[in-house]
């Protein structure tokens, strides 16, 4: 399978503190990959650097076999890469449909004046991005739809909120899609959901995910591939259970003295 | 702040409810109901009104009037590019009005002698108002907020300083000073418009033209406003990370904001210039500024029938002001207006105003007998001579005056913090009080009094209802 | 080069600048604990010239003087830093703290009306004309009311407001660094609900917040008055525009970044005033502060800030 994101030892540093220090990393088309890690292990700076929020000390980063170092942000998204917040970040006084139809800016064409004009091109234009954020919402079975819809994001639930934010990301009409903590501050049986729905991203809507998640039967549910860093560098890759039973994985979310302990323990 | 697992909605179910209290309440909630898109066909409708204006209005002075109103409305829909949609604090505003009206005078004066025909000028005026308003944009790249208000609003008292001294400065190339802008006595005696065959030299034609140019604009906006480039000035003021991150490319967007703003601002500052036959560097300060603002955030941010309803007011509520009598009226009936949307049972607005008459019958017996020779009686006829008995007027005692006025500001502050009977006992000497220093003082200096009102509204709008009249509350991003 | 010229410019400037300094300061406390421009800071300024006024004439004027200069003084400066400081405290609870969680656009609409309101008011109470503190009557620039260095002349007052700035500044620095409402003020302006959290009032804080800016922009006034001696309604607006650009400059929420800012305004316009030309002071105010925000957005003293996700 052909590598859709690559990064090459990809290096950020915040005055002088290293956050993310020589990382490779690969995601291939149609895969599922989770980056797993204790707080602070530089996972957000991880997708940040891959949308072009921010700029890598060093190092290339390739999406589609083209280095997006240095890209505008908006360009990065238009390009195929689409990510949701760990903390909401929704327009929230748009109605749930406008969320969706905001994030199609870039797929979309009419200049203001053809706007103002409502030339047949432009109107063509946005009824067939109203069609498409319909589409996006149906998505999530019945949630978002229907009455919803017209209403402001505000009035959602929160675990409404972070399904419109995948509905949004979906919205760019991307080839990936980064997700930040889908399943935080969700119940258990909406986190069972969530993994379905993930899974269902890849199946139906074709996407490419890379995912940051902390709750790990999410992570065993959903990933063909589980990265772990810790203090910005890779510390273990591969499957679910090799990651897991990790020594140094253990170690990074445990601490150090933990894990020897519990060696000495099992030695005795 | 993002509470987790609560809903905003749920919430905020009693906040809404009691937000729909007293005598007006249900008039309130039924007109909140009411869509954006009904709410636009009925401005519409309103709106209609305007062509037929002038054949009612039969006086010169309401023709004046009314292109005043024209103006504002376009300088006010201008600026909700900006501020309302864009959400980018603009303080610069006024400048493109400014420049705008320079531009026309400069091309279509004997300044420099240039007198091209107005088609061409105008073109011309909206183009490099345009890029004047590019320019200013480039630095809410990187400001926002309270920077890019303060740049901008140097920006403006620059342009107003330039204006004011670009008439004796000596460039490198000549021997002599060049007389760009005319200084303080800015640049008399410009042409009247002439687009291919109309003239337009009466006050009346220029309403006309005012009023084409405001449904163009109006209906422009409007699809603007709900097409992808609207979608995406909201997307970056919610949000403009986010909205980046959602392919919006937000600093492009910023700078077309600015320009389109500019380019309405220079327009109508042409038009200006053309039906006041001249422009002066005064017509274009931050008071004009605080005025433009003042209509947006009445009317509402963010939405055009609520920047057009602001600027009808703020721009005819001036010149009602203008005569004593017509004053009288409007002050008295905002009072009783006031009391009614204010004051929860209705029956006990009857109370009030009785209360209020008693007080101020008594109040005048008693000082009239103490000291006889401070009263002096209103005006006679109309309401003034109503009022003659009722209310206090004091002869050269400014300094007292002047300690009402403290003392009013004061109890109107405080009536903001007072619930129940305490509130209704203050109201009533407050009432009075505002009668006594708006008929010794403010009736007689109405831009005084226009000042006080508008900072006022801006200040009152913000903290009850910053949505304005016309606008949808909007709650904030937790970030 | 005339080097009494340029003493006299730089002389000058220093007087400017503390006034700037002193109003800078203001802005920089309130914008450092709630991250709001207080547009109406200038207004504030204003009425604490105005009130140095009133105090002077009620006090017997100028050139008559009811009781000895040095007590005048003090009683003109506690004045008006006191009513400054208190209509600092009544804008903070009408007009802003309403508005604490609203969008940040709001309470600087709202200061701008603040700001018009106060103006108005003032043209209401003290009329259009320029009222006069005619500082020569109170100290005299004859021999006795200046000093004299070779063959440059300093006068008194100028050296009065210069050093009572400093004595202000270094009573400010002490409070923030030294006393518990310092503390909690540093609290507040790091994390408000945290600070709340940890059994400080973040209301009262702010509160004392703006009495102190307030009455420091309430003695700028005073300064004003007794350097220029011409106060009038529409003093506050150019003042504040430019006291918040020295804040700016020297990184906003940062005191000695306010002090710093200050001065370099104060010098930079009176040399531009003195050696090219009055007509465009503002415009090289307005340079500076562009050049500033675009190279170094967080001002000369400011902290960098990380842009969160």
């Amino acid at each position: 399978m052909a590598a859709l994101l690559e990064l090459k030892e990809v290096s950020k540093g915040f005055g002088g503190l290293q956050v993310i220090g020589h990382l490779d990393l690969t995601v291939d088309e149609g895969e599922i990959v989770s980056v797993i890690g204790p707080n602070g292990a530089g996972k957000t700076t991880l997708f940040n650097l891959v949308t072009g929020i921010y700029r890598p000390d060093d190092g290339d980063i390739v999406f589609g076999g083209q280095s997006i170092v240095g890209m505008e942000p908006h360009k990065i998204a238009n390009l195929g890469i689409a990510r949701t917040f760990q903390t909401l970040r929704l327009f929230l006084n748009m109605t749930v449909k406008e969320n969706v139809m905001a994030a199609t800016y870039g797929k979309t064409k009419a200049r203001w004046w053809q706007s103002a004009l409502r030339t047949p091109g432009s109107r063509r234009e946005e009824k067939e991005v109203e069609k498409l954020a319909e589409e996006r919402l149906a998505f999530f079975g019945k949630r978002l739809v229907g009455y919803r819809m017209e209403q402001p994001a505000y009035s959602l639930s929160y675990a409404n909120r972070r399904r419109l934010e995948i509905a949004r990301a979906t919205g760019t009409g991307p080839r990936m899609l980064l997700l930040d903590e889908p399943a935080a501050g969700m119940n258990p049986v909406e986190t069972h959901e969530i993994t379905d729905l993930i899974a269902r991203l890849r199946t139906e809507g074709g996407y490419t995910i890379l995912v940051i998640e902390h709750d790990m039967h999410v992570v065993e549910g959903i990933s063909d591939r589980v990265v772990a860093l810790d203090h910005g560098v890779k510390i273990a890759e591969g499957s679910f259970e090799q990651v897991a039973t990790d020594e140094r994985v253990i170690e990074a979310y445990l601490g150090a003295k933990a894990v020897r302990d519990e060696a000495e323990e099992a030695g005795e | 702040m993002s509470r987790i697992g609560s809903d905003d909605w749920v919430e905020q179910q009693e906040l809404r409810s009691e937000y729909y209290t007293g005598f007006t309440g249900p008039a309130r909630k039924a007109f909140d109901r009411v869509g954006p898109g009904p709410r636009f066909f009925a401005f519409l409708a309103i709106c209609a009104i305007f062509p037929f204006f002038p054949t009612v209005a039969d006086s010169d002075f309401l023709i004046r009037v009314g292109v005043n109103v024209l103006l504002f409305a376009l300088l006010a829909l201008g600026l909700n590019i900006v501020v309302g949609w864009a959400g980018l604090l603009d303080l610069g505003y006024v400048a493109f009005y400014g420049f705008g009206a320079y531009m026309y005078a400069w091309l279509s004066s004997s300044q420099f002698d240039v007198h091209l025909p107005t088609e061409l000028v105008i073109p011309i005026v909206i183009t490099a108002s345009a890029g004047l308003g590019l320019l200013l944009g480039l630095p809410s790249w990187r400001l926002v907020g309270d920077y890019l208000a303060i740049t901008t609003l140097f920006f403006a008292q620059i342009f107003v300083e330039l204006m004011l001294n670009l008439d004796r400065l000596t460039p490198p190339w000549r021997d002599e000073p060049l007389d760009v802008t005319g200084g303080p006595n800015g640049i008399p005696g410009i042409d009247d418009m002439r687009i291919f065959t109309i003239d337009f030299e009466q006050t009346r034609d220029y309403y006309f033209l005012l009023l084409a140019i405001f449904a163009v604009v109006v209906v422009g906006l409007y699809y603007i406003n709900e097409s992808r480039t609207g979608r995406g000035w909201r997307a970056s003021r919610e949000d403009p990370l986010a909205a980046e991150l959602m392919t919006t490319p937000v600093n492009r967007l910023k700078l077309l904001a600015f320009a389109m703003g500019a380019a309405v601002a220079g327009l109508t500052g042409s038009v200006f210039a053309a039906v006041q036959t001249g422009v002066f560097p005064q017509n274009f300060e931050v008071a004009l500024l605080i005025m433009i603002y003042a209509a947006l955030i009445l009317g509402g941010a963010g939405s055009i029938s609520g920047a057009v309803l602001g600027a009808i007011i703020i721009a005819a509520v001036p010149e009602i002001l203008r005569t004593p009598e017509n004053a009288r009226y409007l002050f008295y009936g905002v009072l009783i207006a006031s009391l009614l949307i204010v004051v929860r049972p209705w029956k006990r607005v009857a109370g009030i105003v009785a209360a209020v008459i008693v007080f101020g019958f008594a109040a005048h017996e008693i000082v009239a007998l103490i000291w006889p020779d401070v009263v002096v009686g209103v005006e006679d006829g109309g309401l003034g001579g109503l009022l003659d008995s009722w209310v206090l007027v004091v002869d050269d005692h400014e300094t007292l005056v002047n300690f009402a006025f403290v003392f009013l500001v004061a109890a109107v502050l405080i009536l903001t913090q007072l619930r129940g009977e305490s509130r209704m006992l203050l109201l009533i000497p407050t009432i009075y009080l505002a009668a006594f220093v708006w008929e010794n003082r403010l009736v007689a200096e109405p831009s005084v009094t226009r000042q006080l009102l508008f900072g006022a509204i801006l200040v009152a709008m913000m903290t009850k209802r910053p949505q304005g009249l016309l606008g949808t509350p909007r709650v904030e991003n937790p970030i | 080069m005339d080097v009494d010229f340029f003493v006299q410019q730089l002389v000058n400037g220093l007087t400017l600048g503390s006034v700037y300094a002193l109003i800078a300061l203001g802005y920089s406390m309130v914008y450092g604990i709630l991250k709001l421009l207080n547009f109406a800071h200038g207004e504030v300024y204003m009425f604490g010239a105005f009130i140095g006024y009133f105090v002077l004439s009620a006090l017997g004027g100028a050139s008559s003087p009811s009781i000895p200069v040095a007590p005048l003084l003090v009683i003109m400066f506690l004045a008006a830093m006191l009513g400054a400081g208190l209509l600092g405290v009544v804008i903070e609870r009408y007009a802003y703290r309403p508005l604490r969680n609203a969008p940040r656009i709001a309470p600087l609409i709202s200061a701008i009306g603040v700001s018009f309101f106060l103006q108005a008011s003032a043209l209401l109470l003290f009329t259009a004309q320029f009222r006069t503190y005619d500082t020569p009557q109170l100290i005299p620039i004859d021999t006795t009311g200046r000093i004299d260095a070779g063959p440059l002349h300093i006068s008194l007052t100028r050296i009065l407001v210069i050093v009572s700035t400093i004595g202000l500044m270094i009573a400010l620095t002490l409070l923030v660094s030294r006393t518990r409402l310092g503390k909690a003020m540093r609290a507040v302006s790091y994390d408000r609900e945290a600070a709340a959290m940890m059994g400080i009032d973040p209301d009262k804080v702010i509160v004392a917040t703006f009495f102190i800016g307030s009455a420091l922009a309430g003695a700028a006034g005073v300064m004003f008055g007794l350097v220029f001696e011409r106060v009038f309604h529409l003093m506050g607006f150019t003042a504040g525009l430019k006291g918040f650009t020295a804040a700016v400059i020297g990184g906003i929420g940062n005191i000695p970044g306010a002090m710093l800012g200050g001065l370099i305004i104060g010098l930079a316009e009176s040399f531009s005033t003195g050696y090219i030309s009055s007509t465009f002071q503002n415009l090289i105010v307005f340079g500076i502060l562009i050049v500033i925000l675009l190279v170094r957005p967080t001002g000369l003293l400011g902290s960098p800030v990380l842009k969160k996700v």
